[in-house]
């Protein structure tokens, strides 16, 4: 029987972070992957969106080149080659990380891992015993009981959508989420004809109100069926009906599913092993640990947070609780997960992103606020690449009781690089007059923030 | 003749002092041996006495001035006499002083005092701080209430306020903020890097603002004798909040009950006398009670739960808090998995993380977790008391002294019975009457008939 400190279930980001984390404090680690390693964020999440994304902004860059004194003829584009380069993108990553695990030691095993019980995992046909295992299973997308999806060609998730070896001419998207919205984006951006049922009122729902409306609005091509529920799909056809009770219908070539992600919970022994399972999610608390000893589990699969930064998070947060030795007098101060300053990115077109409170979930809470929003094109560096007509704003939530931040929301151009910024000054409590000390460089989009600062 | 005080030299790294406090009005007669002023200097604080008899003719300057060393800071004279011309003519001779003259004495003006008179001066009220301290503290957002001064007298001063900066963890912008209006600050916090966030300030603190403090009246009817404020900290403060928050958020209903202890005891006794290498011989009745517990509480799932937001989340498995009484205040170990340990595991389980407590050095993941707590008096000779709820916990059992009670016999004669009494606080909120008085009795039965109770189910 094989003996290691750390076993690792499933390599995604949450996965082979903590392995990577433990390996490097002299571990021996295991980390089991029964799919490709990087789990669904390197291989169809993630990277490979982004690198779609990245062929589409070219082609609009070229296309919308004039205005900036740029002439392109015969602008078009070549989705195999796009294909290709995402592969390219998605090879190189994943051959780095297997370096990179490998150089650190961790055993990397292609396997199912199965949990026994604590400290006690079976993994390619042999039981295999840790001082930690740590559950990083992740999620899989929900498939809607709708009828016609099931066994239909014409309908994809994002796995599928990203394999397509050809573009379609028009695509109807269930689901107004995160992923629905930026794969509306992408597919818009390349001249696909993009619908948007959603049965919300409005997309991205954890969205700030205010802020999703010039999202939406900003994604011009786009149609979007807001408070729609779907009602049944035959072939590429989607049916839905409004509010108002009027049944529509929209013609597509292709039908993308997006209408959320579910931790993987099942079929890997949680049960069997008595972990709690509450909720559809693996239980854990602020460091990670479940109900068993010796078992942490960090990722989609405890329902927190579902996102690949949460998870790297939560993975040095176990690790860190791993780590620390018992026999240390006095404990040092653990290591905690926090759930107040995970920012989020739509990498759509624009990007949005956002941290903290909206004002709505300020106002459920029932906190007073100030709030402030300055359109990015009031920045010159802004106004400079986009134009003075193009969409994006940043708005500033603050406590009126005490000045602190509570949410920053940005739409538009560079929101993905700016919202860490944000997630800074959350983490550190940071108040307005805080933020006015703040130097930010000039000429850059995020001086918004500073302005917004001062307009509060 | 006028005689120009100084401010005197304190050392040769000391370039200055800070005036903190007058002690003589401007034109008020002086002794020599009176003290004028108090002065401070980053590590400590004199009194500065007049050297001469006369009359306080000028101060030169106002508490809180930052006064260079051997700077003229009074004149003391005749009634009358022009105090200007005195520091005029001074001016010439502190400054040959500072040109090289070592500060010994010889070639100082008369009225320096020497190192040997400047001695601490009593000090009255009830919490004394000087300016440059209470600045600081201010400025850095620590609060003055509970720091202990090094000063004479227990006066506050600034390397006191310095050693609470380094001693207390780093604070978020807005904590600090909220820190300086008087929130308490814990060791430790949850914020980024272990900094104190606002979630972890437990509010306004309890104890008043020292302003408020030196001129409150002893409330009426109080013992002219004075009185003690200690402000609640660190694990009281915990246990205030905790104990409060308990009474204010659940619907605690006690039940009371004994069972008969003879078997208890007796087993206790063979436990004693058996061979160590069985490792029964350390059991207490503490442990075999919470034996009992830990084999009754599991059948019934309401008992081991937690009730949060109107939500009743029942546990499969019961972690066994130990209510532990330590020189800190109470502590709630946790022994995961009481149901699963064997009786000597669960008792010397017990034994580690009470010496723990007692040791402080017990973890913070040893002390949460809990899913039904026992609060053992029986020691301390308590014959029966209304144990509070460890909330979010819905249940816990309070064990009592062993005490002789009459009984009824069944031929209806009296005799006299050990019996250990039972204590269960339910939240009513989950459990009602009549089941929590099944679970006492099954408590009572098991404890009753221990010696039965690892061969049934």
């Amino acid at each position: 029987m094989s003996t290691y400190d750390a076993i690792v279930l499933g390599s995604g980001p949450g996965g082979y972070l903590a392995a990577e984390r433990l390996a490097a404090a002299g571990q021996k680690v295991l980390l089991v992957e029964k799919g490709a390693l990087g789990g669904c964020c390197l291989n169809v999440g993630c990277i490979p969106t982004k690198t779609l994304l990245a062929c589409a902004k070219h082609y609009l860059s070229a296309l919308g080149g004039k205005p900036f004194g740029v002439q392109a003829e015969r602008v078009g584009i070549d989705w195999p080659a796009m294909q290709a380069w995402k592969r390219e993108v998605v090879d190189k990553q994943r051959a780095g990380l297997e370096a990179s695990e490998k150089r650190l030691g961790v055993e990397i095993l292609a396997a199912e891992g199965r949990l026994l019980g604590p400290g006690r995992v079976e993994a390619g046909g042999e039981l295999r015993q840790a001082r930690a295992v740590i559950v990083a299973t992740g999620s899989s997308s929900v498939v809607p009981r709708i009828p016609g999806t099931q066994g239909n060609p014409k309908v994809v998730d994002s796995t599928g959508l990203l394999e397509l070896a050809e573009l379609p001419r028009s695509l109807c998207v269930i689901g107004g989420g995160v992923i629905g919205v930026e794969l509306a984006g992408l597919f818009a951006s390349l001249g696909v004809q993009v619908d948007v049922v959603e049965l919300m009122d409005e997309i991205a729902p954890f969205m700030d109100r205010d802020q999703a409306a010039v999202l939406r609005r900003a994604m011009k091509t786009v149609r979007f069926h807001l408070g729609c529920k779907v009602e049944s799909v035959e072939g590429a056809s989607v049916t839905y009906r409004a509010k108002d009770g009027v049944e529509q219908k929209t013609e597509a070539d292709l039908v993308l599913i997006a209408v959320g992600r579910r931790p993987n919970v099942t079929g890997w022994g949680a049960e069997e092993a008595g972990l709690d399972v509450h909720s559809g999610a693996v239980v854990v608390d602020d460091r990670m640990r479940t109900n068993l000893p010796g078992v942490w589990a960090v990722g989609d699969v405890t329902g927190k947070s579902l996102l690949a930064h949460s998870a790297y998070r939560m993975a040095e947060v176990a690790a860190a609780d791993i780590l620390q030795s018992p026999a240390s007098d006095p404990a040092p101060v653990p290591d905690r997960m926090r759930y107040g300053a995970v920012p989020w990115v739509i990498y759509g077109n624009p990007e949005a992103a956002g941290v903290g409170l909206t004002e709505r979930e300020a106002q459920a809470r029932g906190i007073t606020i100030r709030k402030a929003t300055i359109p990015l094109r009031a920045v010159a560096r802004f106004a400079a690449e986009n134009g003075f007509s193009a969409p994006g704003a940043v708005k500033l939530i603050a406590d009126a009781a005490n000045d602190r931040i509570l949410g920053v929301h940005m739409v538009g151009a560079y929101a993905s690089e700016m919202i860490w910024g944000a997630a800074v000054m959350l983490e550190q409590e940071m108040r307005i007059a805080d933020i006015k000390q703040v130097i930010f460089p000039h000429p850059t989009v995020c001086e918004a923030i500073r302005e917004a600062a001062w307009e509060l | 003749m006028t005689q120009v005080l100084v401010m005197p030299r304190q050392g040769n790294t000391v370039e200055s002092c800070l005036l903190t406090a007058w002690r003589v009005e401007e034109n008020a007669a002086v002794r020599p041996d009176q003290v004028v002023c108090e002065v401070e200097t980053d590590k400590a604080s004199f009194d500065v006495e007049a050297g001469t008899e006369g009359v306080l003719l000028k101060r030169l300057y106002a508490e809180g001035d930052d006064v260079p060393v051997l700077a003229p800071i009074a004149v003391i004279g005749m009634p009358g006499e022009d105090w200007r011309a005195a520091v005029a003519q001074d001016a010439g001779q502190a400054q040959a002083a500072d040109a090289g003259e070592p500060p010994s004495g010889a070639g100082l003006p008369p009225l320096l005092p020497g190192a040997s008179d400047v001695r601490p001066g009593p000090e009255a009220g009830p919490q004394r701080i000087s300016p440059r301290a209470r600045g600081l503290a201010e400025a850095a957002a620590v609060s003055t209430v509970a720091l202990q001064g090094t000063g004479p007298e227990g006066r506050i001063i600034q390397r006191d306020v310095e050693a609470a900066i380094r001693e207390r963890p780093a604070l978020t912008a807005a904590a600090r903020a909220a820190a300086a209006t008087g929130a308490s600050i814990p060791a430790h916090g949850t914020a980024l890097g272990g900094r104190v966030g606002l979630a972890d300030l437990a509010g306004p603190a309890v104890e008043p603002a020292p302003s408020q403090r030196e001129s409150a009246s002893p409330a009426p009817g109080a013992s002219s004798g004075g009185h003690g404020e200690t402000p609640l900290k660190g694990i009281r403060r915990i246990i205030a909040d905790r104990m409060r928050s308990s009474l204010t958020t659940t619907a605690q209903l006690t039940f009371n009950g004994s069972a008969p202890a003879d078997r208890l005891l007796a087993l206790r006794n063979r436990f004693k006398a058996s061979d160590p290498q069985r490792g029964l011989a350390e059991v207490t009745v503490g442990d075999l009670v919470n034996y009992v517990v830990a084999q009754v509480v599991p059948r019934f799932p309401a008992l081991n739960a937690h009730l949060v937001d109107g939500t009743l989340r029942t546990f499969d498995q019961l972690n066994l808090g130990v209510a532990v009484d330590t020189p800190r205040g109470l502590l709630v170990p946790v022994i995961r998995n009481a149901g699963g340990l064997s009786l000597a595991a669960l008792s010397s389980e017990t034994k580690r993380l009470a010496a723990a407590c007692i040791a402080g050095t017990v973890k913070p993941e040893e002390l949460t977790g809990g899913t039904f707590t026992v609060s053992n008096l029986g020691a301390l000779g308590v014959e029966s008391f209304t144990p509070v709820l460890n909330a979010p916990e819905v249940g816990i059992l309070g064990v009592s002294a062993i005490v002789p009670r009459p009984v009824l016999g069944p031929d209806g004669t009296v005799k006299i019975e050990l019996r250990i009494g039972l204590s269960l606080t339910i939240d009513h909120q989950v459990i009602d009457g009549a089941p929590a008085a099944r679970i006492l009795k099954a408590f009572a039965d098991g404890i009753g008939d221990i010696d039965l109770l690892s061969w049934g189910r």
